[in-house]
């Protein structure tokens, strides 16, 4: 039951969605067609799904474990561009070398940075108690602000006329294409193996199941002496790291440089990704692809029936809002008790 | 390898039917199917706002039985406009304009894939064999509006609301601020930037933050007329409507518009692309042109203002006048452009500082 929500979730959504769009003027069955099945029956499409899923799917993973932990990451999105700016520096030191070495060094500083951002909130949290939803929600907008001081100034390129961008990277510090002819870089086969990869310790290994039970039970957790202070560390480096891969795969591939726009959301996204994945690395990959077709038949709805942009918006809340509901409703049962005999009748 | 479904069916019945017109049909000329990347929506009433006026204006001149358009809006500048840029590609556009700078090089990355599609990049920087570039002056008009603010200004202090600091801006700022100290050499400039080009909470904010530091007269270099309306309310002397006439929001505030006139521009280059003679390029052009246009003046200006706004007007139109003719100083003192010279079009990219007066 609780893995028939997600899918009755998504289906929910197209009801609704096509209802709602035709009351509104729209073709409503056309939009939840273009949106949710032309991107899987148009084999052009199936390249952007991957380049899409991709940040989404690792970010997500990480959120997953950080959830189960009962610690609520909120801000991957900063340690996402954080992962990135920390991995472009090393692009830019090395700007003038090559070597094969310089791109894995870039993400090991991609995931270094992103870690080391969350490790904030970390610290805060084990040491001051200070709630770690907070923290890592503001951090994020001081990561903006760190990766356009940087954009702006001492690492805006030379040749730029002025505008702010990095210089753009090198062969040897951008993402290789896996599939040729096509746009699926690196990052797609390493999202599915962070996904399989922490599914496994997850499931497998004793730092999995502390997680789970400090998350499911601190009472338990501490019984069975699990630390939950180290847990939460844990928790937030893991998620950091891989928001902080993501960003860098993000910057050495799509984008090929860092620049202003580079915040793209997909730290927020990925919450919805982790939910609709049911906290699980495998279900994260599969709500990851269902996120990115919604990105993508948005697009194309957009295109050929002139569906507006905010329609997208629209459906990936009414999935998550329909997910939380559904939880509830398979959680609770519902009973009447109006026919009940008033107690309190003194 | 055809997957017969309802979608596929449909299509093989529409070719059926549609095959007893293949002798007529084969005559008449085939629809160009045009494409409009927007980085935000038409309904901004600035700089979105212009680029749509001016597609409706296209139409309207080419004709809807030869051209037909497709308007993408909210496209984020990143890997997310690549691949809009390759749908509208894919689905047979020939002609794909991307109205922001961040498009460039996913329209670059594309435009190699599709060798047959023409692209033009509005205020880009670099052209290939299928993508142009087009911009405007818009720096023209802030000479205009500059003289404006600094008659009217009561205060002495005048803002300027950017969006980034990127050149485009730094040399709006600089028109504006060169301009109105040519009329009022004891004026100050305050710059405000709000990093987004559309961020109406942002824009109203810094607004009010400038008008609580004295600044009776407030431009803008957003997509939106958020900062006028504060003007409105708050009753000072005003502001000034970009990329669009703003009038409607701020009826007492509205002293006159820089106003984007892409019509003729959008006009030249589908027909060009419609008879076979596009052409790789670069287009900048600007007052004396018609790509730049100042809106109506508010009754409540002088009419001695409106005489100096019109003269620097038909003086940049007719070329005697340049915004940016020496001597020049930097906010530091030093003197950046001697007298008798300009800021050509090829130095005013690599301009990163701020003129005279201006406080940023």
């Amino acid at each position: 039951m609780l893995y028939a929500t997600p899918v009755a979730a998504v289906l929910i959504t197209m009801v609704l969605g096509a209802l709602i769009f035709t009351l509104l003027g729209y073709d409503g069955l056309g939009a939840v067609r273009e949106i949710f099945f032309t991107p899987l029956t148009n084999p052009y499409k199936w390249q952007d799904l991957a380049v899409k899923a991709s940040p989404l799917v690792i970010i997500a993973v990480g959120l997953a474990v950080s959830y189960r932990a009962n610690v609520w990451n909120i801000g991957a999105e900063g340690q996402y561009i954080v992962g990135a700016v920390a991995g472009t520096g090393v692009a830019l030191l090395t700007y003038d070398m090559t070597g094969p070495w310089i791109l894995p060094l870039m993400l090991l500083a991609g995931i270094a940075g992103g870690a080391a951002y969350a490790a904030i909130p970390a610290f805060l949290r084990t040491q001051f108690k200070v709630n770690e939803i907070l923290t890592t929600l503001m951090l994020t907008y001081v990561s903006v602000q760190l990766l356009n001081y940087l954009v702006f100034g001492p690492w805006k390129s030379p040749t730029s006329m002025g505008q702010p961008q990095t210089v753009l990277f090198s062969a040897d510090q951008s993402l290789p294409y896996v599939i040729p002819g096509t746009i699926v870089q690196l990052g797609t086969p390493i999202a599915i193996l962070v996904a399989i990869l922490v599914w496994f310790v997850m499931s497998r290994s004793v730092f999995g199941f502390q997680v789970r039970v400090v998350g499911a039970s601190p009472a338990a957790a501490r019984y069975g002496g699990f630390s939950a202070n180290r847990t939460v560390w844990l928790a937030l480096l893991v998620s950091g790291g891989l928001a902080g891969l993501a960003g860098i795969l993000e910057a050495a591939g799509p984008f090929g440089r860092l620049v202003p726009q580079f915040p793209t959301n997909y730290g927020f996204t990925a919450i919805i990704v982790a939910f609709l994945g049911r906290l699980n690395p495998l279900g994260a990959l599969l709500a990851g692809i269902i996120l990115a077709i919604t990105f993508v038949g948005g697009e194309v709805a957009q295109t050929t029936i002139a569906l507006p942009f905010a329609a997208v918006g629209i459906f990936q809340a009414m999935m998550l809002f329909l997910l939380l509901a559904g939880d509830v409703l398979v959680r609770y049962r519902i009973r009447r008790v109006a026919n009940e005999p008033a107690r309190a009748s003194a | 390898m055809t997957v017969l479904n309802r979608r596929t069916l449909i299509k093989i019945g529409g070719a059926a039917a549609a095959l007893p017109l293949l002798g007529g049909a084969a005559f008449a000329q085939e629809k160009l199917k045009v494409a409009f990347v927007l980085i935000g929506t038409p309904d901004d009433n600035g700089w979105n706002f212009g680029h749509d006026t001016g597609r409706k204006y296209m139409l309207d001149k080419i004709g809807a039985d030869k051209v037909e358009t497709t308007v993408v809006t909210n496209v984020a500048e990143g890997p997310d406009s690549e691949r809009v840029f390759r749908e509208l590609a894919q689905q047979g556009h020939k002609l794909i304009y991307a109205t922001s700078f961040g498009f460039g090089d996913y329209v670059h990355k594309v435009a190699k894939q599709f060798p047959d599609v023409k692209f033009e990049w509005a205020t880009g920087n670099a052209t290939a064999a299928n993508v142009s570039t087009y911009n405007a002056k818009f720096h023209e008009g802030r000479a205009v509006v500059g003289t404006i603010a600094g008659m009217m200004t009561k205060t002495n202090t005048i803002a300027y609301i950017g969006s980034f600091p990127i050149p485009e801006v730094r040399m709006g700022i600089n028109a504006y601020a060169i301009a109105a100290r040519k009329v009022n050499p004891e004026v100050k400039i305050k710059v405000v930037y709000v990093d987004s080009w559309f961020d109406p909470a942002k824009e109203a904010d810094a607004a009010r933050a400038l008008i609580d530091q004295g600044v009776d007269v407030i431009t803008q270099h957003t997509d939106g007329p958020a900062a006028l309306q504060v003007a409105e309310e708050r009753g000072i002397v005003g502001g000034f409507g970009q990329g669009a006439d703003m009038s409607a929001f701020a009826p007492k505030a509205h002293l006159t518009a820089i106003i984007d006139n892409w019509g003729p521009h959008y006009v030249k280059s589908v027909q060009s692309v419609l008879d076979g003679t596009w052409a790789e390029g670069s287009v900048w052009d600007g007052i004396s042109s018609g790509e730049v246009e100042i809106g109506k003046y508010n009754e409540k200006i002088p009419a001695d203002v409106v005489a100096a706004a019109e003269k620097v007007k038909n003086d940049i139109s007719a070329g005697t006048l340049h915004p940016f003719a020496g001597p020049i100083k930097d906010n530091a003192g030093t003197e950046r452009v001697a007298a008798g010279d300009i800021i050509d079009d090829g130095e005013f990219w690599a301009v990163d500082w701020y003129a005279e007066g201006v406080e940023a």
